[in-house]
């Protein structure tokens, strides 16, 4: 009989054991492991949570144009500027889109070599692809400083072979047109970094490609083609903290 | 009376830990046979390559690729239109998964590759009149390209790896036929040892129940998350094959998760029944 009770009074807590050792085996399980790996494991799992991104990407080798062309006498809203002696007209910053990598956001043409070609921010592989591209390490038209343009020979930038000093180089964007005129032309090793100022200070534009153009196999040289400005309105950089 | 009872007590905590380490075992061994059919066969990456139409987005990668480089080399995109064969790249790629299981070779073979590429330049060369100036250029050419090729198929991280999936892959099945012997060696200690046998399979049921929960929460945690389609690749055929292959390791190990839940539930009807059949006798 009191056996009996016994396993009446066991029954109550008897099925509860099939829930409740299970669950402390999966975590003494975890716990264990945990103790025995993290100090390895942890550094490997940092390093493979780098290769994930908090959303699925995207493929598609579409690229985003904000290009929209200016007219020749559209107004932008621009602010007048004490520069030295002069009083200058410039772009308000706050007016312009800047474009991001990969984004078209111009266009590029020179008629006297029959170049015409869209104009991205960036020379990733779909910027060459699809037309002439601005070195991300330099300025855009307005900027004041140097545009390093890249492009290649047997596409957009066949035309550069036809360049001559004189030639107008116009450049389109959304914020206003700008003009340089080609001043000289050299060939000169791909690695030169003399070749070119990224730190120049006052704007200019370099144009540059493979070299020879009718060469087949990848060569060590590049063409370039240095233009001064001309004209276009520039924009306002001076920018004050709480304007 | 009481010092039978500590007796008791201390069986059942005895056995409960036999139980935990069974579970552990029951755990190491599902992740092991995974693994196993998995990873460490050459032949499962290929199998999976090929119901995600892997090589035929390859190619296109691999032939967009080339455009690139031909846009920077004087060469026309036809010239890249009937370049790569599908079965080729299959079989390079075949071949590079068979030697590094075997641990002879971590790269793709571009023997091929590069003869078939200067037969089409040459052609091209006729066919356009071509003056080469330097053949330097035509080489740098050649090499550059057969570089995209083999960076394109080979999988990435793989040669860094290939130390320790190969030291794995020798031990594996003796680490499979270890755990194995081990949880049978538990089970029958445990059966042999316990006077009551309805008591016996009840330790049992706790290490696969336990096992179940803790090969199953893996796949439940990693498909709940969607992290696997979160991964950062920049090639998307090797992002499909990625996918499909994570996708099918986790369903493998929730099958073991399945099969333990599977042996815990007829455990536990067997253990009721005899105890119940105990109860009434």
């Amino acid at each position: 009989m009191s056996d009996k009770n016994n396993r009446h009074g066991h029954k109550s807590h008897y099925g509860k054991s099939f829930l409740i050792l299970p669950i402390v085996f999966f975590i003494g399980t975890y716990l264990v492991l945990y103790m025995a790996f993290a100090p390895t494991v942890s550094t490997f799992v940092s390093a493979v949570g780098m290769f994930f991104s908090d959303f699925e990407k995207n493929y598609s080798t579409d690229y985003k144009n904000i290009f929209v062309p200016v007219s020749e006498d559209s107004t932008l809203p621009t602010v007048k500027k004490e520069v030295g002696n002069t009083t200058k007209t410039l772009i308000k910053i706050d007016n312009i889109e800047f474009p991001n990598y990969g984004n078209q956001f111009g266009q590029l043409v020179i008629e006297d070599c029959g170049v015409d070609a869209s104009l991205f921010f960036g020379d990733g592989n779909i910027a060459l692809r699809n037309g002439v591209g601005v070195y991300s390490g330099s300025f855009i038209p307005g900027y004041g400083g140097t545009i390093l343009v890249a492009g290649h020979n047997n596409t957009y930038f066949n035309g550069l072979k036809n360049a001559q000093p004189g030639q107008i180089v116009t450049i389109k964007t959304s914020y206003g047109n700008y003009t340089y005129e080609i001043f000289e032309t050299a060939v000169k090793k791909a690695k030169d970094s003399s070749a070119y100022d990224l730190k120049a200070d006052r704007e200019n534009l370099i144009m540059y490609t493979c070299y020879p153009f009718d060469e087949l196999g990848l060569t060590n040289k590049r063409f370039f083609v240095y233009a001064k400005y001309v004209s276009g309105t520039q924009i306002d950089t001076d920018v004050k903290e709480g304007d | 009376m009481s010092k039978k009872n500590s007796q008791n007590k201390v069986k059942s905590v005895i056995y409960v830990m036999m139980a935990f380490f069974m579970s552990c075992l029951f755990m190491l061994l599902s992740v092991s046979v995974t693994l196993q059919i998995t990873l460490l066969n050459p032949n499962f990456i290929l199998d999976n390559m090929n119901s995600t139409n892997y090589f035929v987005e390859k190619r296109q990668e691999i032939e967009q690729s080339l455009v690139d480089l031909g846009y920077a080399s004087g060469l026309e995109e036809e010239f890249f239109e009937n370049l790569l064969n599908p079965v080729d790249m299959y079989d390079d790629t075949e071949l590079y998964f068979k030697e590094y299981y075997t641990g002879k070779s971590t790269v793709i073979d571009t023997t091929r590759f590069k003869q078939d590429f200067n037969s089409a330049l040459d052609k091209y060369i006729e066919d356009n009149n071509i003056n080469i100036v330097s053949t330097g250029s035509r080489d740098y050419l050649v090499k550059k390209a057969a570089g995209i090729y083999s960076s394109s198929l080979e999988i990435p991280l793989f040669a860094r790896m290939s130390t320790y999936i190969l030291a794995l892959k020798n031990i594996m099945p003796m680490m499979i036929i270890v755990f194995s012997g081990l949880i049978i060696v538990l089970t029958l200690i445990v059966i042999f040892t316990n006077s009551w046998k309805h008591r016996a399979l009840k330790y049992i049921c706790y290490a696969t129940s336990g096992a179940t929960l803790t090969v199953g929460i893996i796949p439940a945690v990693v498909f709940i998350s969607g992290k696997i389609r979160q991964i950062n690749i920049s090639s998307r055929s090797l992002y499909g094959l990625f996918v499909q292959c994570a996708d099918n390791i986790f369903i493998i190990l929730a099958f073991c998760s399945v099969i333990l839940l599977i042996t815990s539930v007829g455990l536990f009807f067997i253990h009721n029944n005899m105890r119940k059949k105990l109860l009434n006798d």
